[in-house]
């Protein structure tokens, strides 16, 4: 059908676009030899669960007229072919391989399901033990655990990836994509999840599991107070937690900025991908910070380094590192259900939004602001006044914006047509429960309160209304997209006995704290007046929970015998998700959505060459798509760095430039170019990265437990090692084919492509990580007296030498890059020769410096200075090696001919490499010199 | 930052001090707890009964009719929403930066309201009056208290009608100390010192309880707080010292401290050293009590 130099090439769905980089870049192709195509690159058939609706070729057929024939005759052919080797809907095995947006939404709301139970049980067992103020059912060890585990499970495993699933599901049928910019990293990202999930359920049977609390307040996070193995476990179960989600956030950024149909500005966005592309910013920059913190925590528990027992200021970096995390959490928990109630509420009332436009302005101020109001959780710390004062203006600030969602919301009922449906309640409910924590928090916010309300009751009721209010609208959610994503209607009926048991049995648990505010946060003895709140609670948390058994099966039974939804069940709707059928077919739309008319169409693929033409109404800066190249799923360069991040593997060779060659298989047969739905690597990396840090748990204070434990786990790392590496291996290697452009609207990353916005936008989170870490050893060193403290190394000449090598290497990337534009074969292998040489260089430097300092008794954990030195050094040292990883492995494919067509792998892989090197410009003198 | 605090601070006290809620802990909070309680009822109450108002009157009746004359009220037909099409808002922004203009105007004056009570709060103490010290440590799993003149113990006495001021800290993990019913909490964080005060006003045995997760022992972490008579707390602190066996055991020393419950009555046996023990003699108020309880007793 086309060939090596036909402009086509590089279009992912063959599309003949005369426009895309194949044109700028004729033959950039099959450069890549080594291996081939793994994976049956048939039609695009319907799977087995979307038998009516599936595929593009029912597309075809069902609607002929926008799809070109000559496309649905290519895929006609190969009709037995189940979507790219992806089983039926309903086969498990196809959610173990599916990289398919849709699947992995619904893995995400089913797994997250499974956690909301995981955690509810931990409350009821809570619940029970404070009916009385002596009552023993647990003893203290596990209250603990249940009231740490609880509050992790419910705001990390439970609330974002409830909210994800949705975001996962909608996000992409919203902005008119066919998937996620990465599909294979989207896979991955749930498996991490899910891995994480299972990490931190073992940790219950090592002992104890973690029993500090979820805010993991130090020093009682260290292995002195909290020794069991389990707490370790629970740790590095959160710090894998954190990894997925910031694979997810750069995912969902590059897809959301990249990949929306033409006319969809960022203004004309739906609110629901509004929210999630905020929170999905918010958690790029939030969870780098967690990231940081629980790296050290996990230094401190694991190799023995002081950061947190550090007595003059351990524990109060802690609180700073989490907080500043911890509130814009808050923020990302909520947003989605934000999303949610702005969606519900239109659809609802048949209204659009009141002032719309304020109400994103709002949002948007809010993530901003969300930065700079962690201090209001450390009132009671030995922070003075004026930071007191700040932090107070910042969070009344904060508040302000809340109010006016709040009105848009409740103002848009007016002279609507609003239809009670289980949606709707639910997100009605949500707002009056928001309302009320709203009003509560600013009580908080008047310091002069907080200080008696801090650590008591009134918090908790606090943000369980803020909090499971926001789960209530996300409930909402599930109803409002259950027909979208089964195709089938719920019972109506039982949806409203749900949202009764429910919003009962959450006034019930919650309000009653209020007036028993008096009883300390996460203590089960009480003064026993207050016993009577108790009860009505402990009777409200079994309503509460019972209302979700009204749910599960009310949306397990409809699965068989719920009326078919049709595409729109409900009136009013207007986002994309509603006009393709329930449940949209594999790919989709039946043709390439754009709204240049004002409302959606479907182009064929005929009419896509016409595709930025006609420029609507902007919300600045948007060139047509045209001139730019859509490049795929380039997923494995962030995969790798994530690797690097958590340390997990440094034996692998990925390779930043992914399935950036995926213009190179197709031709040869004349076969049709599609995308891929399936890849078993995301899998294989989260059992690789289960074992792992299963085995990593085992570990504490540099070294294994002696005898068969010790053996075990250390055997059980060697494993999990082995298979991350391996897997990491296989991703690279696996051809596969992501969504590619070009793309209606992609402000603001017009000009780049998805894996090098996808590479940008992870940098950006890498340096939040190194700021993290440089601002804890300034603040440890302030604390310390920065005076009186000495660079560890003694002699700065090793790392000024350090410094030159990584600057002249930067250098010699550029001339490979050069090298390969000029197509010299030579040139490339040379130059990364001599990157890669420098970079080995500098790591020796690096080593025979740790060789000598080790050999004068200093050690990570010798104490803090050195803890500080070795930990944050050696963070970019991990740095180093993955990028040295990558350029061995571009290295091996250069000599093979690969670049030259196409330089850009390298120019990414220049990107990280540079960004370590600037990284060094800041160790170097914070480290060595100051 | 006094930028910040310095024109707020201005602003504040000069024009409301007649407002601004003073006295004790209990009496500040009370007052402050029931404004917020009041105004943050009325606002719950009028926004959540709008919303109902508004669902119930603009409910589907399912006639087919828009707002129920098939207009939107004031005869306009009512343009809804379509399927596919462009999302885009409906008008009522001045509607909307009313109602924000509104309630910012409650919260900003409410927070304003309370931060001249933050100040004061935060303040030393008002001239010529009386204050006593005392330093808190807690350790897993209990609190001891130290008075200026070195005594230590783990039931804390202290006299009616005085400020008390605290200095809180912690031997091993973070805790929080507070006494409910003085309305009085601060972090006790290792490594780290945090002030407040309180005043006690009737005699009688309270609880001091911890508001930081701690470990297994952390509901039990309590604390008896005994409020006397003055004069009875000078006649017992007069026979405390400093220089005790009991409480140099205990200081630094958690394991010690663990058990040593018998500290609070070590005073007893040793009376008669009166003032001589105060190494600390920066509290000429109660070092005059002293004397003067010590007389008495003669
Ligand atoms: C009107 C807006 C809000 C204000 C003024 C506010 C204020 C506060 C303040 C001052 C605290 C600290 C209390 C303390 O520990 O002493 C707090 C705690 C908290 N808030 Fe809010 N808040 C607001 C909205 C929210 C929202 C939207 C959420 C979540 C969706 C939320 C979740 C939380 C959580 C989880 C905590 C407790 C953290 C912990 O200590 O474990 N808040 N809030
Ligand atoms: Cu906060
Ligand atoms: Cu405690």
């Amino acid at each position: 059908m086309k060939s090596d130099d036909s402009p086509t090439d590089d279009t992912i769905d063959g599309s003949p676009t005369g426009t895309d980089a194949g044109t700028e870049r004729a033959g950039r192709t099959p450069a890549d030899t080594d291996g081939g195509r793994t994976a049956t690159d048939g039609g695009h058939a319907a799977d087995g669960g979307h038998a009516s609706t599936g595929g593009r070729v029912t597309a075809a057929t069902a609607e002929g007229e926008l799809v070109t024939p000559g496309q649905a005759g290519t895929d006609a052919g190969t009709d037995t072919d189940h979507g790219h080797g992806l089983p039926p809907l309903g086969s498990v095995r196809r959610y173990l391989i599916t990289t398919n947006h849709k699947d992995v939404g619904v893995l995400y709301i089913v797994t997250a399901l499974f956690f909301l139970i995981f955690g509810g049980v931990l409350a009821l067992l809570m619940r029970v033990q404070l009916w009385g103020p002596g009552e023993s059912l647990l003893s203290a060890g596990a209250y603990n655990q249940a009231v740490s585990i609880h509050g992790l499970i419910m705001v990390f495993w439970f609330l974002s990836p409830f909210a994800f699933g949705f975001a996962n599901y909608v996000v992409p049928l919203q902005i008119g994509a066919k998937d996620l910019a990465f599909p294979r990293l989207n896979a991955l990202s749930y498996w991490l999840y899910a891995a994480s999930g299972l990490l931190l359920g073992v940790s219950f049977f090592q002992g104890a599991s973690f029993a500090g609390g979820w805010t993991m307040y130090a020093p009682l996070n260290l292995p002195t107070y909290t020794p069991e193995v389990g707490s370790t476990t629970a740790v590095l179960a959160l710090l894998l937690f954190v990894v997925s989600i910031t694979v997810s956030s750069v995912n969902f950024l590059t897809t959301m900025h990249r990949m929306r149909a033409e006319g969809l500005t960022l203004r004309r966005l739906p609110l629901f991908t509004w929210t999630i592309l905020l929170t999905a910013w918010m958690m790029l920059f939030a969870f780098a910070a967690l990231l940081a913190a629980l790296m050290i925590l996990s230094a401190d528990r694991l190799l023995g380094t002081t950061y947190f027992s550090f007595t003059e200021g351990g524990s109060l970096l802690w609180a700073h590192l989490f907080w500043f995390f911890g509130h814009p959490e808050v923020y990302i928990v909520f947003f989605p259900a934000l999303g949610v109630m702005a969606e519900t509420f239109q659809t609802f009332t048949g209204k659009r939004l009141v002032g719309r436009k304020w109400f994103i302005a709002s949002m948007v101020l809010v993530a901003l602001q969300s930065f700079g109001v962690w201090m209001h959780h450390m009132f009671l710390t030995s922070i003075n006044l004026q930071v007191k004062t700040l932090f107070m203006a910042t969070t009344i600030g904060i508040s302000l914006p809340f109010d006016l969602m709040v009105f848009s919301l409740i103002y848009t009922m007016i002279k609507g047509r609003i239809r009670f449906a289980t949606p709707f309640l639910f997100s009605f409910g949500a707002l009056v429960l928001f309302i009320v924590g709203g009003i509560t928090g600013v009580f908080l916010g008047a310091v002069v309160l907080d200080y008696e309300f801090r650590g008591t009751y009134w918090v908790v009721a606090h943000f369980h209304y803020v909090m499971v209010g926001g789960v209530t609208a996300l409930v909402g959610g599930l109803y409002y997209w259950y027909p979208k994503i089964t195709g089938k209607m719920y019972d109506e009926f039982l949806g409203k006995v749900h949202f009764a048991l429910y919003f009962v049995g959450f006034n019930l648990v919650y309000f009653p704290m209020f007036l028993a505010w008096e009883t300390p946060r996460r203590v089960f003895d009480y003064p026993p007046g207050l016993a009577p709140w108790h009860k009505i609670a402990t009777i409200g948390a079994f309503v509460l929970g019972a209302s979700f058994l009204v749910m599960f099966y009310n949306l397990s039974t409809s699965l068989f015998t719920g009326e078919d939804a049709g595409d729109d069940p409900w009136k009013y709707v207007t986002t994309a998700e509603w006009t393709v059928p329930s449940p949209p077919p594999l790919e989709n739309f039946p043709g390439i959505p754009t709204y240049r008319s004002g409302s959606i169409d479907f182009l064929s693929e005929d009419e896509r060459p016409a595709l930025g033409g006609g420029e609507p109404a902007a919300d600045g800066g948007h060139a047509a798509e045209s001139t730019k190249s859509g490049l795929t799923d380039g997923g494995v360069a962030d995969a790798e760095a994530v690797a690097a991040r958590s340390g997990a593997e440094s034996a692998s060779t990925p390779s930043s430039q992914g399935e950036g060659h995926r213009g190179s298989h197709a031709p040869e047969d004349g076969e049709d170019e599609h995308e891929d739905h399936a890849s078993i690597w995301p899998l294989a990396i989260g059992v690789g990265a289960f074992a792992f840090l299963l085995g990593a748990s085992g570990f504490q204070g540099g070294e294994f437990a002696g005898g068969i434990a010790g053996a075990f786990y250390a055997w059980v790392l060697a494993i999990g090692a082995l298979i991350t590496g391996g897997s990491l291996v296989g991703m690279t290697r696996e051809r596969f084919t992501g969504p590619s452009g070009p793309f209606g609207e992609s402000w603001p990353f017009d000009g780049i492509e998805n894996v090098k916005t996808g590479v940008w936008i992870f940098l950006a989170s890498d340096v939040i990580l190194f700021g993290a870490f440089i601002g804890s050893y300034v603040f440890i060193r302030v604390a310390n007296g920065w005076i009186g403290w000495e660079p560890i190394p003694h002699d700065p000449i090793p790392g000024l030498i350090n410094t030159y090598l990584l600057l002249t290497s930067s250098f010699s990337v550029v001339l490979a890059m050069v090298a390969a534009e000029k197509g010299s074969k030579k040139g490339v292998v040379g130059s990364l020769i001599v990157t890669i040489a420098l970079g080995i260089g500098f790591l020796v430097n690096k080593g025979i410096e740790w060789q000598e300092l080790l050999h004068e008794g200093l050690w990570l954990s010798t104490n803090v200075r050195t803890s500080t030195f070795f930990l944050t050094t050696g963070l970019h040292a991990l740095h180093v090696i993955a990028g040295l990883a990558i350029a061995v492995y571009m290295l091996v494919r250069a000599s093979r001919g690969a670049y030259l067509d196409d330089e850009r792998p390298i120019e990414y892989f220049g990107l990280y490499w540079h960004f370590v090197d600037i990284v060094w410009l800041f160790l170097f003198p914070l480290f060595y010199i100051l | 930052m006094w930028w910040l605090t310095a024109p707020l601070r201005t602003a504040v006290v000069p024009a409301q001090s007649g407002i601004i809620p003073r006295g004790t802990m209990v009496e500040v909070f009370e007052e402050i707890y029931l404004v917020f309680l009041v105004l943050g009822t009325l606002v719950g109450v009028v926004v959540i009964g709008y919303m109902c108002y508004l669902g119930y009157q603009y409910r589907d009746t399912g006639d087919g009719s828009d707002g129920g004359d098939g207009s939107g009220g004031d005869g306009k037909k009512i343009d809804r929403p379509t399927l596919g099409e462009l999302p885009a808002g409906s008008g009522g922004g001045r509607k909307l930066f009313t109602s924000l203009a509104l309630s910012a105007i409650i919260v900003i004056s409410l927070i304003a309201w309370t931060y001249g009570t933050l100040l004061f709060v935060e303040g030393a103490p008002a001239e010529g009056q009386q204050d006593f010290e005392v330093s808190v440590t807690g350790y897993q799993f209990g609190w001891e208290f130290e008075y200026p003149n070195g005594h230590t113990v783990d039931t804390l006495r202290i006299p009616a009608g005085e400020r008390i001021d605290i200095t809180v800290t912690s031997r091993d993990v973070w805790h929080n100390f507070g006494i409910p019913a003085f309305k009085v909490k601060s972090d006790a964080i290792p490594g780290q010192q945090t002030d407040a005060w309180f005043i006690a006003e009737q005699p009688g045995t309270y609880q001091a309880v911890c508001y930081e997760l701690c470990g297994a022992g952390h509901s039990a972490m309590n604390a008896d707080v005994i409020v006397m008579e003055p004069e009875k707390f000078e006649q017992w602190y007069a026979n405390t010292s400093g220089s005790n066996g009991s409480a140099n055991a205990s200081s630094g020393n958690a394991t010690n401290a663990t058990g040593s419950g018998a500290n609070a009555t070590a005073g007893n046996g040793t009376s008669g050293n009166g003032t001589g023990g105060n190494g600390t003699s920066g509290n000429g108020t109660v070092n005059a009590l002293i004397a003067d309880t010590a007389s008495k007793l003669a």
